[in-house]
């Protein structure tokens, strides 16, 4: 169970913005990601720093540059159960074209 | 959105075929189950077993013959909370459509993202690249 402050991080949509924004993208640095926001470059650092306080991204020293990244851990439940059930599906799937070909 | 797993598949047979194959225990038994009970109309019930010992139930909810099977079913002894699953059948240009759709039992929904759901398409299509780049950098 993530602790509830996963909650409130996600339910703004310029917090959601950002996600999006790092889940196509792997990493990006503040600046990359307040250009994604309609608000200033400070308000958007506040919206990085709620989700970094939720434990949604991380930051990775790389070089001079502060990346940031998803951290998939408030999300492992949700990841885990659409991997099993989409493999067992497969699995299913195939069984019933063999069956049904033969 | 809530989160789902869905496949589409298209099969050669006609929508009976692909239907009988997905609803009578006989036909069930040659490529889902090792054993299975099921009565496929509303109310109805569904065991199915298999030689691992595993079993999973099932609760029928929506019966169109031929179009459209909808259950909620678990595992036994695992799963906590059934999910449910549609089964939609329509002709497709080279013979018929099953379209699967699981929903994540409502649990899991609460406890990920509160119902928040319209946004996360796109990242939980990026989940299993997130996984490895975390996994990567540990």
């Amino acid at each position: 169970m993530p602790p509830p402050d996963v909650f409130d991080a996600l339910a703004d949509p310029h917090r959601r913005a950002l996600i999006g924004f790092l889940a196509a993208h792997e990493t990006a640095t503040a600046g990359e990601l307040a250009q994604q926001l309609p608000v200033t470059r400070q308000a958007a650092a506040k919206h990085l720093e709620t989700l970094h306080a939720a434990g949604l991204v991380e930051r990775r020293r790389a070089g001079r540059e502060v990346r940031y990244q998803l951290t998939p851990a408030p999300l492992a439940d949700v990841s885990e159960w659409i991997s099993k059930v989409g493999a067992e599906w497969d699995d299913r799937l195939d069984s019933l074209r063999r069956y049904l070909e033969r | 959105m809530e989160p789902q797993v869905r496949r589409e598949v298209v099969f050669a047979e006609t929508p009976e075929e692909v239907w009988r194959a997905l609803t009578e225990p006989a036909r069930l038994e040659e490529w889902f189950a090792n054993d299975v009970e099921l009565t496929p109309e509303r109310g109805g019930c569904g065991v199915f077993r298999w030689d691992d010992g595993s079993v999973r139930v099932a609760a029928v909810e929506e019966v169109e013959p031929a179009r459209r099977f909808v259950f909620r079913w678990h595992e036994e002894g695992r799963d906590h909370e059934a999910t449910r699953v549609e089964l939609v059948l329509d002709e497709a240009p080279a013979g018929t459509r099953l379209t699967v759709v699981e929903t994540a039992p409502a649990g899991l929904r609460a406890s990920a993202l509160a119902g928040e759901w319209s946004w996360g398409v796109e990242l939980l299509a990026a989940l299993p690249r997130i996984h490895r780049l975390a996994r990567a950098a540990a």
